[in-house]
């Protein structure tokens, strides 16, 4: 069953090449949206939810761990699986963004294997 | 405290698995003294503090960095970009090689908090972080034409 997707990146240019390996991926995606900050993701969000959101953590306005904390208290997306993609890798902050509700993490640099071992539980 | 030559090596390996694996080219270290950046270049830095604070910049020709930008969106060659997607390219990449000198780093120095990159256009652009600063520098080529300069200045924290 093809699922819903939003990235949440202030660079446009990563947001590109997260487009670009999801499809070199071949996930089932049948929607993505796109927010430059956590501020546009919060009000697409409340107007749809979507199934899975790819969320960037050191962004400008709100962080990434601050996104994922609001998104948990919206009741619409209970359900929506979060991944943080972020140059990040410290085992403090990955300990703190699970905590605050996000599902996994994915390091870059990636490759489509890696979002495809990451996102495939997440597919069906 | 983490010394020179332990740096140059984590900005060059972090530097390599960047370019590598997300703008498909191969970086090499360059000692030429002739590999000089001219012309309009940019500079791309991001600021860090925690066990080590200061600044990392990676500084390119125009040309130099239409290429990054074009190859991390897997475009032709020939496309074109404008100012502002190719400078969001360039920062997007000195935060990855940020991250990757980070995760080398991490166990000599502790955890560092990264700032968000901010990109600036012009001529004989520098890196700088006032005194008692010390520098690391590496000088990379890629495709056989294109030089950029990777600076990482620090010192130990005053917190």
């Amino acid at each position: 069953m093809s699922k819903s997707l939003m990235i949440v990146d202030d660079s446009a240019t990563m947001r590109k090449i997260i487009m670009r390996t999801l499809q070199t991926a071949g996930l089932d995606i049948s929607g993505t949206e796109e927010a430059g900050n956590g501020n546009e993701a919060l009000e697409k969000l409340n107007a749809s939810a979507v199934d899975i959101m790819l969320c960037d953590v050191n962004m400008p306005e709100m962080s990434g761990p601050e996104l994922v904390t609001k998104v948990r208290e919206l009741p619409s997306c209970s359900n929506t699986k979060i991944v943080m993609v972020s140059t990040e890798s410290s085992q403090e902050l990955i300990d703190d963004v699970l905590a605050k509700g996000a599902n996994d993490f994915i390091t870059k640099p990636f490759t489509p294997e890696k979002f495809q071992e990451k996102l495939s539980p997440f597919m069906n | 405290m983490i010394d020179e030559i332990c740096l140059n090596e984590a900005v060059l390996a972090g530097a390599k698995e960047i370019f590598e694996t997300m703008i498909f080219v191969n970086l090499e270290k360059s000692s030429e003294q002739d590999d000089i950046i001219e012309g309009d270049s940019l500079l791309g830095s991001i600021t860090f503090k925690g066990g080590l604070e200061g600044c990392f910049a990676i500084c390119c020709s125009v040309p130099c960095a239409k290429t990054i930008a074009l190859n991390m969106l897997a475009m032709d060659l020939s496309e074109e970009l404008s100012e502002a997607e190719i400078s969001d390219a360039i920062g997007e990449v000195t935060n990855m090689v940020m991250g990757g000198i980070k995760s080398r780093i991490l166990d000599a120095v502790g955890n560092i908090e990264v700032s968000i990159p901010i990109v600036t256009r012009g001529q004989e652009l520098k890196n700088s972080l006032g005194e008692k600063a010390s520098k690391a520098l590496v000088k990379v080529k890629f495709d056989n034409e294109y030089i950029a300069e990777l600076s990482m200045l620090y010192r130990e924290s005053s917190e």
